[in-house]
């Protein structure tokens, strides 16, 4: 008993970060309907930013994790004036392949800059694990389902209550017809592209504690978040969240059950099962764009 | 291209190959000439999928290693003959890709992308972990050299030879095939997915057809690279050798056969003159990719190419 | 009737979210007849014509082709059953040549594959030759064989539009449909496209056409149906089309 409740909450909460990561790939899917290769990269820039104002310039965890993730999103506003908006025709491969490029470009940026060791990050508050079912629960974990809480409800208040909030939605039906009504398609386009990034920043702020910051852990999260979304289909911010959890609660058992060695692999065999059976995902749309 | 041009490209190159098989005797430039053949072929494999189909492999790493694992498992933990590993590891490359391929590619571009992504990476964990048959992270020794007759193909001279050999093979047939039924199938598809559609093109399947395609030439060059090296290790085929290839195809040209030899060389040689390159190499590689497809979204080679054409008939 | 029925539209209803694009839409095409559908913006043609070649799928009822009930199928099956499509913005490939349009419009009547192309067995380098024959012979008809060699992209439009329904012919269908073939050209290329049309028919293809052009549909056409926001107006021969108040009133009167 105590066993599956520690699996279930060590699976939480990697799953809350994967869904945070998630989140980030479908608040710009429903902006730009592009797929940013980079958003990995943001995570990991989350990580490491929060070592450096941390334990280099010895700033406060209340000051230093806003300071990260403002920082991280003006990155992602920089990567979609310089490297997204100059291209004249925007099909698929090649955003993609200049998003990969700029993934490898920063990840070859980061290792210069934090060299190849992983960094240890302090966690955000007492390290003594709480007791909880006979399972023992990192304190860090409850902070982690509290931001990503918390990030969630104020993501539903923006896009449902705010004007902004509802012309990205707009533009998500129908750019060419929100453009129309005036909504300045372009902009949206930062936003998202600023939103998106500073989430993947806080997911690597938030997960830092718990895996160490490290040049190279960018695409792996990446590519499991882009899996938790499409779990619960590719658009929708609900999705995300459950495709997340899913997920991370997924690997946590099979790791529990298995083998350690195949936790990298259920992300995948999950993302090409959904690809097979249902790509619009759980919780998407049925109709998802053949071509 | 035409039958004509075609016998004539292809003569040249037979050709270059006789004279620098003849003139080249310094053993570091025929490794060099010979890993240049591996990756040339590495790179028009994958541009068969980038330039015909307009679709992106980010996980090709996984195709190589299939072959070169493939073989050098069967050879020497089984004992087999490396011609009766060939055909399987082929087959097995076309095959993994077809049923990769079949689900992901009636969908828009990101999904193979993503999915070629994780295969790629859970290549390399199989290769890194499997210890019992890969030999983990130092990886595997002992592979047995190939054999035609009694001559033995081994890096250098001979190696070197079988390697463009290959290559001239290739270059023949991929240009074959861009100029049939196929071939055109794919262009048009290039151009116009709808319209070809519309002719009766079956997109989704055509688009698989090409992937396998392009997973095998790759399997095949991890083939010649098991044996010829003799020793393999996971960080050959790692997801850094997927953004090589990727960036090899940009910088010879998307669609363009004879531009992979270019891309190969450049990724080939740059390393190699450069010394510092390596810490710089994943930014180098980064600003290359966005730059080109920024710029001259055809790839380097085209993008000049046309440049040039345009010049020429304004003036 | 029945029996010379090539194509049954049976109660076609299709709607993108409020809009009812098309409802309830029914009529028959019969072998061997020039068909048109005409009516204004937005009367649901270009839904129709999508929804006959495969490309959306109606949210109700029945296309049947020659007995075979065909909605929903995919594209290229559609193809190969004998139904061939032009598009009304000509869309040619353009990094092919004039030839080799005609020919990617052969694909679904030719075999060769992977490695067939590759080897070029005896019999690939036969079906390439008759291919070329064919679309040669196609070039020909609609009087394009000079150019054949010119990439497609450098004709002037009147001509790719020839080039399309070259292609589009080269499939060997039953059923030609014609997405406004008219639109863009002069007096003088309508003219022939009327001619070419009828020729078309002569040898022995249903034609189907979407149409603006009024002085066209009126000519060449056997039979004529009227679409009217999404629903069925009316259907006759031109004579009764022109005779029909309702139409006048709807169509021709409101577009002055």
């Amino acid at each position: 008993m105590s066993e599956i409740v520690q699996y279930l909450m060590s699976g939480l909460t990697a799953g809350a970060i994967y869904a945070v990561i998630a989140l980030g790939y479908t608040l710009l899917y429903n902006a730009t309907e592009l797929v940013n290769f980079a958003q990995g990269e943001f995570v990991m820039l989350g990580s490491l930013g929060l070592f450096t104002f941390l334990s280099v310039l010895g700033w406060p965890l209340w000051a230093a994790f806003p300071a990260v993730t403002l920082v991280v999103g003006l990155l992602g506003v920089v990567l979609e004036r310089l490297a997204i908006r100059p291209v004249k025709k925007p099909e698929p491969i090649t955003l993609i392949i200049i998003t990969v490029g700029a993934s490898i470009f920063l990840r070859g940026l980061a290792m210069l800059l934090w060299g190849k060791d992983p960094h240890s990050v302090p966690g955000f508050a007492a390290a003594a694990p709480i007791r909880v079912l006979g399972a023992a629960i990192m304190p860090q974990s409850l902070w982690i389902l509290a931001v990503v809480g918390l990030l969630m409800g104020g993501l539903h208040l923006f896009s449902k209550h705010t004007l902004t909030g509802k012309a990205m939605e707009a533009c998500a039906i129908h750019r060419s017809g929100a453009w129309i009504l005036g909504i300045p398609s372009d902009r949206m386009a930062q936003l998202a592209f600023a939103m998106s990034a500073a989430l993947g920043g806080i997911g690597g702020i938030i997960i830092s504690p718990i895996t160490m910051a490290g040049y190279d852990m960018g695409t792996m999260l990446g590519l499991k978040g882009f899996c938790a979304a499409m779990l619960g289909g590719l658009g929708s911010h609900w999705g995300a969240v459950v495709g997340g959890l899913l997920l991370g609660v997924l690997e946590s058992l099979g790791v529990g059950f298995f083998s350690s060695g195949i936790k990298d692999a259920i992300a995948f065999l999950l993302l090409l099962a959904i690809l097979m059976a249902r790509p619009s995902g759980l919780l998407g749309p049925k109709a998802v764009t053949r071509f | 291209m035409t039958g004509k041009r075609r016998l004539w490209a292809t003569t040249a190159f037979a050709g270059a190959i006789a004279v620098a098989s003849m003139a080249v005797s310094n053993a570091y430039h025929q490794q060099l000439l010979t890993v240049i053949g591996i990756h040339t072929l590495l790179a028009l494999g994958l541009n068969m999928l980038m330039g015909y189909a307009g679709q992106i492999s980010l996980g090709h790493a996984a195709f190589y290693g299939l072959g070169a694992y493939g073989t050098g498992i069967l050879t020497t933990h089984y004992g087999w003959s490396p011609w009766a590993a060939f055909p399987l590891v082929l087959v097995a490359a076309g095959a993994v890709a077809y049923v990769i391929g079949r689900p992901t590619l009636k969908l828009s571009g990101y999904y193979l992308a993503m999915g070629t992504l994780g295969l790629g990476i859970i290549g390399h964990v199989i290769f890194r972990e499997w210890d019992s048959m890969t030999g983990g992270a130092s990886g595997m020794v002992g592979i047995p050299p190939l054999q035609v007759g009694g001559t033995v193909l081994s890096l250098g001279r001979s190696g070197m030879i079988l390697v463009w050999v290959v290559v001239l093979m290739a270059f023949f047939f991929c240009d074959r095939l861009v100029d049939s039924r196929i071939g055109r199938a794919l262009r048009a598809l290039g151009d116009s997915q709808g319209a070809a559609a519309a002719c009766g093109v079956d997109t989704g399947r055509l688009k698989a057809v090409i992937f396998s395609f392009s997973a095998v030439l790759t399997a095949l060059a991890g083939f010649l690279y098991a044996h010829l090296v003799g020793f393999i290790s996971p960080s050959s085929f790692d997801f850094l050798m997927s953004i090589r290839m990727v960036t090899m195809v940009v910088i010879g040209g998307m669609a363009s056969i004879y531009g992979s030899l270019f891309g190969a060389s450049v990724i080939t040689l740059l390393p190699e003159w450069l010394h510092v390159f390596s810490d710089y190499e994943m930014m180098v590689y980064g600003l290359v990719l966005m730059l080109v497809m920024i710029f001259l979204p055809q790839g380097l080679t085209r993008g000049v190419l046309d440049a040039l054409e345009g010049v020429k008939s304004e003036s | 009737m029945a029996d010379r029925t090539i194509l049954h539209i049976d109660g076609v209803s299709k709607a993108f979210g409020g809009v009812q694009a098309l409802y309830r839409v029914g009529f028959r095409v019969a072998k061997g007849h020039i068909q048109a559908v005409i009516g204004p913006n937005g009367a649901g043609k270009t839904t129709l014509f999508n929804v006959i070649t495969g490309a959306t799928c109606p949210d109700e009822g029945r296309i049947v082709l020659e007995g075979m009930e065909i909605q929903g199928r995919p594209m290229h099956e559609l193809v190969a059953r004998g139904i061939a499509r032009t598009f009304q913005n000509v869309e040619l490939f353009a990094s092919l040549t004039v030839l080799e349009n005609v020919l990617v419009g052969r694909h679904v009547r030719t075999r060769c594959g992977l490695v067939g192309a590759m080897v070029r067995w005896p019999w690939v380098e036969r079906e390439e030759r008759g291919a070329r024959d064919a679309a040669m012979e196609l070039l020909g008809f609609v009087g394009l064989e000079e150019v054949a060699h010119k990439m497609s992209g450098d004709l002037p439009f009147g001509w790719q539009r020839l080039v399309e329904i070259a292609r589009a012919l080269a499939s060997d269908p039953r059923l030609l449909l014609l997405d406004e073939p008219a639109a863009g050209l002069n007096a003088v290329e309508t003219a022939a496209l009327a001619d070419l049309i009828q020729k078309i028919r002569s040898r022995g293809i249903t034609v189907v056409l979407v149409e603006h052009d009024m002085n066209l549909t009126m000519d060449i056409s056997d039979r004529i149906v009227v679409l009217d926001r999404g629903r069925k107006l009316a259907e006759g021969t031109p004579r009764e089309i022109q005779a029909d108040e309702a139409v006048m009133e709807a169509y021709l009167g409101r577009k002055g």
